[in-house]
């Protein structure tokens, strides 16, 4: 009995013919990395031997010419990786994973179709895959079929009823059927399962727009971004398998725009053990530390970034932002001089130096610099923000208010020019500014357009100072006091006492931001 | 009055008020396309009709970011004389290389140039097409990189001016109307810096001037060029765009003196952009007034809606054109708008990276609208391909417009780049027929060897170029020869040829054109010479319209600014100019 069963395992062996076998062909990896070479030449040199030894079985050659077809393919090699996939399948035709391979590979290239019947291959060799099955609804949702792509994902939901990316699948199927009512249940689901998938907010606000709910389709816009459903088990394999600085870069920007800073640092260590002499491992290495708290390892890192590479704008921008978070404003302004030096159109380069320069008092250049950045990017509300701050700082009171009416006009929705102007228009020493009714207009506008924040009601009140309503204007100061000890702000509490007694004796507040009040974005 | 304005027109076919239309509904097969068989659909004929232009990007191997945006390519009558002239803009070293560094050395003189087509119609309908190289007696002398070019008259004296993209600085070339050009660029002030690659002239006032928008592409300079490097190491390869950062666009207002303003903050358009790379201006929420889609390369696209105050709003997100339909930022090259499925309203074609797909974004009419390439079977065939130069044109005349892709890759794949190849990005083109009822089908494969040619197209453009009653497709390929597909079985078909002239002799943009037929859904189409990529199209109105019987009513221009105007006795299979107020 137990010969019979070698035998006949014996025979199952030889079932493929060896010399139908596709041919791969090893590119020329000589300008390659050398860890990919490494990794490459490494399990060629097994597959050949396997190949060579008559007496392997073909599922393990099957085996072999799988691993190698997946390799080649996150190497991007699509040609021999196709090669090695389809001898894969026909020596170890029980194995779902080659043909799912397959129909990434052919769906990498853009040919549905093929993918399709490959990925129907891999179904048939595990009919309860339900990443097998999202993908075969992805392609026929490419191809329009949607009655299809809901029946997929739809069984796909019924073996992994937390599947976020199943859900988002018939959120999308129902999208492209208009029916807005089970797209948005559907969607709502999938973001309920993955809440970082940003991607899965567009769909959503789609069908909003489609339900005739514009409010919740603009929030979704707002919040939409590009972080898809994080992937199934087995392409997640393919995306860590390459032992590759570059791999690991890419791998650490998905973990970071996740804010899973630990994940990304761990990638990119690896990254700049495999790379140590690239600047660009350091750089991003730098920003993950920095996002986990590590400072000083962040320093680190964008100084080697920058030893190794002088002219990265970046990195001399990152040392910048590094500085001038620890206050020194001279080193900050010196790392953001050297990036926007290596790259003049670096317009967040240029808005840390113009924000650090006037934030040291040197108030002349930094109009220059709002300037130069609003010739690169008119759009930057930022650096006209910083303008008009930096005008302010220099009496120039009848300029600012002109620049922010400007604002207000061009940007309606940026409540931030608007919070200026009144309290330019309550408060502004210069008599041709101030005017205390259109304070008072945008400030109650405000009021009804944005949270009671502390800095709005102190506005409010030097408006109604400068209304002439006194009593108001003491009402108002009275209520940011009383906000500014709720939330322990000890440094306002002694200038709105101090206001609250000029209210008091009915007079009007000419000191529209102290010195030490911060004028910021 | 209607003007016949074509040199040997289809004269048995002339008829006042003949009736003919097309079916609603077609099938997908090749047999029903044509009724010539056997007869390859396009053909091309660039080189035996003097179109001997071939394009330079000055490659030297170090894959510069600017070498795979170019070339634009522009139709239009520069002489006057009825038929499509053809301006074609050049590339050059990048940098301060010798040109014996380029890996390809060039054609000599390095120069855009302006060819003149010498069309000739004889009385046995058969015709001789003949162009010439007139750079150097046009006085059009481009400086720079040039990526692309736009058409329009810009001071409205009858002759068609001429704006040409560039890497650094664009130049405006009067038409002096006898045949030569002047560069205003300076005088004008439409100097604009910045690396521009698709414009369009539209007149957003409604003021009878044309305006003009250029769209900018990213800040670029050789000094700060970076390389990039494919995921498996030291492989270099094209940058994609996000390398660099994108630059905002610019609008400049006509102030009829031939000068023009800048007024791209006032107009509210400063606040959104991306790198910028096609440009349609239509009405996309039926008010009357022109709107300006813009194409980003891997940033969400503009849907720049006229407030009628001189101002815009991006309502782009919202409006569903922005990405696409699952939300991503896609790299949009070229775009069209057209009302491709009868409903009267401007619907958008948008040209995308391989593996992305291209979008069909359908118009409810009120400026909102549905990606619908998937259901539509544009997706599926599209994703190998990365899409430029695009347009709508109803290449069998059949009443439905169709669309034509010209294709070629930017990046390389790992295998060409491991076999030291520079330039491996060809791609073949692709003709998506309209079968009339919402769905398209690929039939590239039976259009002829010139669409399955792979080549690295970028612009096309798109018109009659051989008067014969069909639309022709000029497609400018990158650091390759030019290509004239010229159509061979559209006018088997009936048509109906119209140019739009305003008072002055101007093609009037975007005015609308109705065909109205007993029957039959009337048949909308736009003036333009906008759209696709880098490119400038045939400002005429070539409609296709079937075989069989059915009354054409009347003709109705819907003109810019909100007035209207019919047309009654105008004949088939051959061309009519309706001018502004000779209508009723």
């Amino acid at each position: 009995m137990l010969c019979a069963v070698s035998c006949a395992s014996s025979d199952e062996r030889k079932t493929v013919d060896r010399a139908s076998l596709r041919p791969v062909v090893l590119p020329d990896l000589s300008r390659v990395e050398e860890s990919v070479q490494a990794q490459v030449r490494e399990r060629y040199a097994v597959l050949l031997g396997k190949q060579k030894d008559p007496q392997t079985p073909d599922a393990d050659l099957g085996k072999e010419f799988g691993e190698m077809g997946r390799l080649l393919m996150a190497a991007e090699f699509r040609d021999p990786a196709e090669a090695s996939l389809l001898n894969a399948e026909a020596l170890d035709p029980g194995e779902m994973r080659w043909s799912y391979y397959l129909g990434y590979l052919y769906r990498g290239k853009g040919d549905i179709v093929n993918a399709t019947v490959a990925f129907e291959r891999a179904l048939q060799s595990a009919p309860n895959d339900a990443p097998t099955m999202m993908w075969l609804g992805e392609g026929a949702l490419d191809q329009g079929r949607t009655n299809v792509a809901e029946s997929r994902f739809a069984k796909a939901l019924s073996l992994q009823p937390r599947s976020a990316a199943a859900s988002y699948g018939l959120g999308r199927v129902a999208l492209a059927q208009k029916d807005y009512a089970r797209a948005a249940q559907h969607l709502e689901q999938a973001l309920a399962l993955d809440s970082t998938a940003s991607v899965i907010h567009y769909s959503l606000a789609m069908a909003y727009r489609g339900l005739g709910d514009q409010r919740r389709a603009e929030s979704h816009l707002q919040q939409r971004g590009t972080l898809q459903i994080r992937p199934d088990p087995l392409r997640k394999e393919l995306d860590e398998l390459l032992h590759s600085a570059l791999t690991y870069e890419k791998n650490a920007d998905v973990a970071g725009a996740r804010g899973d800073w630990a994940e990304a640092t761990e990638y990119l260590r690896k990254a700049v053990t495999l790379a140590p002499t690239r600047a660009s491992p350091h750089h991003k290495l730098g920003t993950a530390l920095f996002y986990t708290g590590d400072k000083r390892g962040a320093h680190e890192q964008f100084q080697e970034a920058v030893r190794l590479s002088p002219a990265f704008a970046q990195a001399h921008y990152a040392l910048g932002v590094i500085h001038e978070e620890s206050g020194d404003y001279q080193a900050a302004i010196e790392s953001f001089s050297a990036a926007v030096k290596y790259e003049p159109v670096n317009v967040d380069a240029r808005l840390g130096l113009a924000n650090a320069l006037r934030r040291s008092g040197q108030l002349a250049p930094s109009l220059s610099e709002y300037e130069r950045i609003l010739k690169i990017d008119p759009g930057s509300v930022r650096a006209r923000f910083g303008y008009v701050a930096a005008l302010i700082r220099l009496n120039r009171y009848q300029e600012a208010s002109e620049r922010l009416a400007e604002a207000m006009d061009l940007y309606p929705n940026e409540p931030v020019f608007a919070r200026a102007a009144t309290r330019l228009f309550a408060a502004a020493p210069d008599d041709r500014v101030r005017d205390g009714r259109r304070a008072l207009a945008i400030g109650h506008e405000l009021l009804r357009r944005q949270p009671r924040t502390l800095d709005l009601v102190e506005t409010l009140a030097m408006a109604s100072a400068e209304a002439g309503q006194y009593s108001e204007a003491v009402q108002w100061q009275r209520e940011a006091i009383e906000s500014a000890e709720r939330a322990g702000r000890r440094d306002a509490t002694q200038r709105l006492a101090d206001n609250l007694e000029r209210y008091q004796a009915g007079r009007p507040c000419r000191t529209p931001w102290r010195a030490d009040e911060p004028i910021e974005y | 009055m209607v003007t016949g304005r074509l040199r040997g027109s289809m004269g048995p076919l002339a008829v006042a008020l003949l009736a003919f239309s097309c079916s609603e509904h077609r099938s997908s097969g090749k047999a029903s396309a044509t009724s010539r068989e056997g007869v390859e659909w396009f053909t091309d004929r660039a080189r035996e009709s003097g179109l001997d232009f071939v394009h330079f990007n000055g490659m030297t191997g170090a894959f510069h970011f600017p070498e795979v945006i170019p070339p634009g390519v522009a139709l239009f009558d520069y002489d006057n004389d009825d038929d499509l002239d053809v301006f074609v803009p050049q590339g050059q070293m990048l940098g301060k290389r010798a040109l014996s560094e380029a890996l390809k050395q060039p054609q000599v003189p390095l120069k855009s140039r302006l060819y003149r087509n010498d069309l000739e119609i004889h009385e046995s309908r058969a015709h001789t097409l003949r162009f010439s190289d007139v750079t150097d007696a046009s006085g059009i002398a481009v400086h720079g990189y040039a990526m692309g070019a736009a058409t329009g008259d810009f001071n409205n004296d009858g002759c068609v001016d001429l704006y040409v993209t560039n890497l650094d600085v664009s130049q405006l070339f009067r038409n002096n109307c006898n045949g030569t050009f002047t560069d205003v660029s300076k005088a004008s002030r439409a100097e604009d810096r910045g690396w521009s690659v698709s414009a369009s002239f539209v007149d957003y006032d409604r003021d009878g001037w044309l305006d003009l928008f250029v769209g900018h592409y990213v800040y670029y300079s050789i000094d700060t060029d970076k390389p990039c490097l494919h995921s498996i190491g030291s492989l270099v390869d094209y940058c994609p765009p996000s390398v660099y950062r994108p630059q905002p666009g610019r609008l400049y207002h006509n102030n009829r003196d031939e000068t023009f303003t800048d007024v791209t903050t006032t107009a509210g358009m400063s606040r959104e952009f991306g790198p910028a790379l096609g440009v349609s201006t239509a009405d996309f929420n039926g008010d009357g007034w022109i709107d300006i889609y813009v194409a980003n390369d891997g940033a969400p696209n503009q849907l720049w809606i006229n407030r009628h105050d001189g101002t815009f709003t991006n309502t782009g997100l919202l409006a569903g054109v922005a990405l696409g339909a699952d939300g991503e930022a896609k790299g949009s090259m070229g775009v069209d708008a057209a009302d491709f499925d009868h409903d009267g309203d401007e619907d958008l074609f948008v040209t995308e990276l391989a593996r992305e797909g291209h979008d069909l974004y359908l118009n409810d009419g009120s400026g909102v609208f549905v990606e619908r390439a998937a259901t539509a079977g544009i997706r599926l065939s599209s994703l190998p391909y990365t899409g430029f130069g695009a347009a709508w044109f109803d290449f069998d005349n059949d009443g439905w417009l169709d669309i034509l892709t010209v294709n070629g890759a930017v990046r390389h794949s790992a295998e060409a780049l491991t076999r030291n190849e520079k330039f491996a990005l060809q791609q073949p083109k692709q003709l998506f027929r309209n079968l009339g009822n919402g769905h398209f089908a690929d039939v590239t494969e039976g259009a002829g060897a010139a669409l399955r040619t792979p080549d690295v197209s970028r612009g096309a453009a798109f018109g009659d170029v051989d008067n014969d009653g069909d639309t022709d497709v000029i497609a400018a390929n990158d650091n390759g020869p030019i290509r004239l597909l010229i159509n061979n079985v559209g006018n088997a078909r009936h048509w109906i040829g119209l140019r739009v002239l305003g008072r002055q002799g101007r093609d009037i943009v975007g005015a609308r054109v109705g065909i109205v037929r007993a029957n039959a859904l009337t048949l909308w189409r736009r003036v333009r010479a906008d759209g696709s990529y880098a490119s400038a199209s045939d400002p005429r109105v070539l409609v296709g319209l079937g075989d069989t019987a059915a009354i054409i009513n009347k003709v109705r221009v819907e003109w810019p600014d909100g007035r209207a105007e019919e047309w009654a006795d105008v004949p088939v299979d051959r061309y009519t100019t309706l001018k502004e107020g000779e209508g009723r």
